[in-house]
């Protein structure tokens, strides 16, 4: 077995391995470890699919700036004592369970069943990757793709005051009862 | 029998876009089953959490296989929109919180009226 496959195999085992314990662990904190935990893996098989820069920013941004986020809301809450970490009954939640089933059912066989390399056509669009890929990526982002980006900086500003109002607010639109 | 098991052996060695893609359906059911059976509103955030990144991984394995770095750039957007996602959906469980002193899924019926 060469050192990539055992690399990927490894990765796949930690990452769904991560996934599981989110789903089925009932104590929050612990979800949001696990959770820290799938992030840092899938960083990981970003660095395999040699996307080096979007790994960075992946461990970042999810294993750095959003985890904290969760654990901070977490903490302010001590949700250690949890009622009902689950769905109530039994029938709907297996039919929750056959849904996911069938639907990752559905796309690993669409996903088998492809014509074999499952290669898109090039297209007229394409651009030759060539040289350093993160010289790359910034060149196109700043370029082809300066709209959506500027519009994502609008976002996030029209975001960060949204929060701060939620946050402050004492919850209701009907006055206090 | 022994070309069956050289055949599994070579799906087992020969790493391609497929695995990649597989491995990204199962995180995003993973993330589909947390989001339908949890009832606490920050486990789902993180299970919606765990459903981007499947996209992610795909994204990136298109982009990787068909050496276009365009996917690479979507990703960007993907988790930008994810971290505003994650803040926004927090801040409403702050709020909602503050006045019920629960997170819980079932008690959001009193937001009814």
């Amino acid at each position: 077995m060469t050192a990539d496959a055992f690399l990927f195999w490894f990765l796949a085992i930690t990452t769904i391995a991560g996934g599981i314990t989110v789903v089925s662990v009932a104590n929050p904190i612990y979800a949001a470890l696990s959770l820290a935990f799938t992030m840092v893996s899938v960083a990981a098989v970003f660095v395999t699919l040699e996307a080096y820069f979007v790994a960075g920013v992946q461990l970042i941004v999810y294993a750095g700036a959003v985890m904290v986020l969760f654990v901070m809301v977490l903490m302010l809450f001590d949700l250690k004592h949890e009622l009902e970490a689950f769905a109530r009954g039994k029938v709907s939640g297996a039919i929750k369970l056959l849904t996911a089933g069938l639907l990752g059912g559905l796309l690993i066989g669409a996903i088998a069943y492809s014509p074999e390399g499952s290669k898109i056509a090039v297209g007229a669009n394409q651009v030759a990757v060539a040289g350093d890929p993160t010289k790359n990526l910034g060149y196109r982002l700043f370029t082809q793709h300066i709209f959506a980006f500027e519009a994502l900086g609008v976002l996030l500003l029209v975001i960060a005051v949204g929060a701060v109002a939620l946050s402050r607010s004492k919850g209701g639109t009907h006055g206090q009862r | 029998m022994d070309s069956v098991s050289s055949e599994g052996l070579s799906l087992i060695t020969n790493v391609g876009l497929n695995h990649y893609l597989v491995l990204s359906t199962a995180l995003f059911c993973l993330g589909l089953i947390g989001v339908l059976l949890r009832r606490n509103a920050i486990v789902m955030l993180m299970s919606i959490e765990l459903m981007l990144n499947a996209v992610n991984i795909s994204f990136i394995a298109f982009g990787k296989y068909n050496n276009n770095i365009d996917g690479q750039i979507m990703v960007f957007f993907v988790m930008t929109i994810a971290a505003a996602e994650a803040a926004v959906g927090l801040a409403l469980a702050v709020s909602i919180f503050k006045r019920f002193k629960e997170v819980n899924i079932r008690f959001f019926e009193h937001l009814r009226g």
